[in-house]
């Protein structure tokens, strides 16, 4: 069985399934395990089992051969308001 | 064999199928040798921190001018390096340098710029000449994992190995198990080669995610762990190396920016960077770091980075060459809607690593010999796990290095590989797949984070023995709860022995970094309590080992000897020819 995702997170990748032949490609080269696709079945699109999880590398895009995949930011990313200070330590 | 387990005989056993792994394989294929590879990936050609790509390779090429020798750029390591660097590692690879960058060229690497048809040399970084060959280098891995597959090595993939088998200190295997089909698999090996990366996911970063790191975050310090657990010595482990990135972006790319003349500005619109090293932006990646630091905690945030002023054609390049290295970073940029020909890109500080501390041949990781062996024998290591290092080159080359000591090593070596002890493999496949849908367990992520707050608290660019202290019994106590991590499903397991690693590497970096009681290298360790270098007292390597309570246990160690005088293993020089395995004996 297929993992499912979790709707609540935010999805780092679009498929586009207009696109998408389902050949498995973005499956084998993803460096963290996040998609998951059926082998042997030209029915089922690939599934972004563990969106949290991604690096935000594009290997999966730039491999796609339709070009189906797009690599989409966060907010909490793009427009990022954490005060870097936060980072730097506590001093006991 | 035995039910329920996939059992594979080997000479060389790889753990990680990186640049390193990869590396290391080859001289032992070209030996005719049997070699198998145990990767978290499925593709060798891509699987790594590279595999979208490198944009620069530093390496010394004897090309006429005195700078471009291994003997100047070694004059220079002591004072590169802030005097903690093993000297006799350090000069084996850098004397390499030059054969094994033909030998990648000859696997069809091209290191030429094409549009001028020779090498692109950039200084950089502090160092002192141009050493960092920019080229595209998008194939890089791939061109290198094809060589080893060609070599007709066995790859086993999305495979993470979890535990060393080791007897009487003599490297004989590892357990591993595949995280898609939940096989497990005990590999028996003349000689194991670690190369599974540096220590990632161990801090917090601007955007809080955790994934969303600076370096390769499925690199989780699997082989300083395993190894530690199996009684080698570690090294360098204090030092922490933190990168400054786009904010919300922990992104590659000060490289390239950098050596193009980029400049770094503060709130004030002031160029600080000369303030803080005569070299101003082409510092070393640590001085660079802890400027920005400071910049911060001098409420002189927001810093940004400028390259407005640079030639069109720079920006040109710059924008040609921006992806090489990190292929999304275009679109981050484009998705936020800035520009770096038109705006200033505001910086952040990344999560850290355990890495290299931004210091080129001072890895932190696995401590090795000149021929790539760790303290444990049969056990080599190389890469961002070990204790020479320096990005892709210098995981190459030691990598190489260790392929030909394992070589040496099996051929001095006879008698039967011992056999494995079932009763312990057993526990440790039951121990890993009890965490599979413990009902009431701790999910890793929320052990994870509990890592990532206390290591950013108190182990990160500010420490002091008190917080170092308080870091320690919260680590402590993360460790009994490892019995209760809990996983959903295979890739669960995985993740959770991830966890597992990344805990143990920050109890070691924490104790290491509570044994040295000063400052070097700026933020790589600053002790607040101790904020000079003491160059008088610890001119040393901080060795860190399992004591005889399992925890961390270290040693001050002399940085002007050999680290490989501290272990207490017989060396291959002075086993010349035969060496039995310990059951053989
Ligand atoms: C995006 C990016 C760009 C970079 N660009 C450059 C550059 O241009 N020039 C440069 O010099 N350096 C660059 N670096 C740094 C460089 O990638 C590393 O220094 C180098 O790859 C280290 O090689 P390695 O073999 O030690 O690790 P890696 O190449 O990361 O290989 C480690 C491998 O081990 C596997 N692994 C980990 N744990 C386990 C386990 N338990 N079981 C099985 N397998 C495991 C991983 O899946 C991985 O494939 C870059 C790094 C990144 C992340
Ligand atoms: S690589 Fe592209 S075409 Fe192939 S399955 Fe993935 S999304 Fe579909
Ligand atoms: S961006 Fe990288 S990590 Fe994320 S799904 Fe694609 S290949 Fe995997």
């Amino acid at each position: 069985m297929l993992p499912v995702s979790d709707p609540s997170v935010h999805n780092p990748i679009q498929i586009d399934p207009e696109l998408c032949i389902r050949c498995n490609l973005c499956d084998w080269i993803c460096p963290g395990d996040i998609i998951y696709k059926e082998e042997n079945n030209k029915q089922t699109m690939p599934v972004v089992a563990y969106p949290d999880e991604c690096w935000y590398c594009g290997l999966c895009e730039s491999t796609c051969p339709t070009d189906a995949i797009t690599v989409v930011f966060p907010e909490r990313m793009l427009r990022n308001q954490t005060d870097v200070v936060t980072l730097l330590g506590k001093v006991v | 064999m035995r039910a329920d387990w996939r059992t594979i005989d080997t000479d060389l056993l790889v753990i990680g199928g990186g640049v390193a792994g990869s590396m290391a394989a080859i001289p032992a294929l070209e030996a005719g040798l049997d070699v198998v590879v145990c990767e978290k990936g499925r593709v060798l050609d891509n699987c790594g921190s590279v595999g979208c790509g490198v944009d620069h390779y530093l390496t010394v090429m004897e090309s006429g001018p005195e700078w471009d020798t291994p003997e100047f750029l070694l004059r220079h390591l002591p004072q590169l390096t802030d005097g903690i660097v093993d000297m006799a590692v350090a000069s084996r690879v850098i004397h390499e340098m030059p054969r094994i960058l033909r030998k990648i060229e000859g696997m069809g690497v091209d290191f030429k710029d094409p549009r001028t048809g020779d090498y692109s040399r950039h200084r950089s970084f502090g160092l002192p000449g141009a050493y960092h060959i920019n080229f595209d280098g998008t194939d890089f891995k791939r061109k290198i994992g094809k060589h080893v597959r060609a070599g007709k090595a066995t790859v086993l993939m999305r495979t993470m190995a979890v535990q060393l088998l080791v007897e009487e200190n003599r490297a004989y295997g590892a357990l591993a198990f595949n995280f898609r089909t939940g096989e497990w698999i005990a590999i028996r090996a003349k000689a194991v080669a670690l190369t599974a990366g540096d220590v990632n996911r161990l801090s917090e970063n601007a955007s809080g995610l955790a994934f969303d790191s600076w370096h390769f975050p499925y690199n989780t310090g699997d082989a300083q762990a395993m190894a530690f657990r199996a009684g080698a010595a570690l090294t360098n482990m204090e030092f922490t190396e933190a990168t400054l990135t786009p904010k919300g972006f922990s992104a590659q790319g000060l490289n390239a920016v950098v050596s193009m003349g980029a400049y770094f500005l503060n709130k004030h619109g002031e160029r600080f960077m000369f303030r803080y090293d005569e070299k101003g932006e082409n510092a070393r990646r640590a001085v660079l770091a802890d400027a920005v630091i400071n910049e911060y905690l001098l409420g002189n945030g927001p810093i940004y980075l400028d390259c407005r002023h640079l030639p069109e054609e720079e920006l040109d390049h710059m924008e040609e060459t921006l992806q090489v290295d990190r292929y999304t970073l275009p679109a981050f940029y484009r998705q936020k809607g800035v520009s770096f020909r038109t705006d200033l890109i505001e910086v952040s500080i990344s999560e850290l690593s355990i890495r290299r501390s931004g210091v080129y041949f001072r890895g932190s990781g696995l401590a090795v010999d000149t021929t790539g062996e760790t303290s444990v024998e049969g056990l080599f290591a190389a890469g961002d796990c070990a204790s020479v290092s320096g990005g892709i080159a210098g995981a190459a080359v030691l990598g190489h290095i260790a392929g030909e000591g394992a070589v040496v090593r099996m051929r001095a070596t006879y008698g039967a590989r011992p056999d494995i002890d079932w009763a312990d493999a057993e526990r440790i496949r039951a121990e890993a797949e009890a965490a599979l849908g413990r009902a009431g367990g701790m999910p890793w992520k929320a052990f994870e984070g509990t890592i990532r707050r206390t290591v950013s608290d108190y182990v990160g660019v500010r420490r002091s023995e008190r917080g170092l202290r308080l870091a320690l019994e919260t680590l402590a106590a993360l460790a009994v709860k490892e019995g209760e991590l809990a996983a959903s499903d295979l890739h669960g397991l995985m993740r959770v022995q991830e966890s597992r690693n990344i805990r143990l590497n920050t109890e070691i970096m924490a104790t290491a970094a509570l044994a040295r009681t000063e400052t070097r290298t700026r933020s790589a360790h600053r002790r607040v309590d101790h904020p000079e270098p003491d160059n008088e007292n610890w001119r040393k390597f901080v060795l860190v080992e399992k004591g005889p309570d399992g925890r961390p246990s270290v040693r001050a160690i002399d940085a002007g000897r050999p680290l490989a005088d501290s272990f207490a293993r017989r060396s291959q020089s002075q086993t010349e020819g035969s060496l039995p395995y310990a059951a053989g004996l």
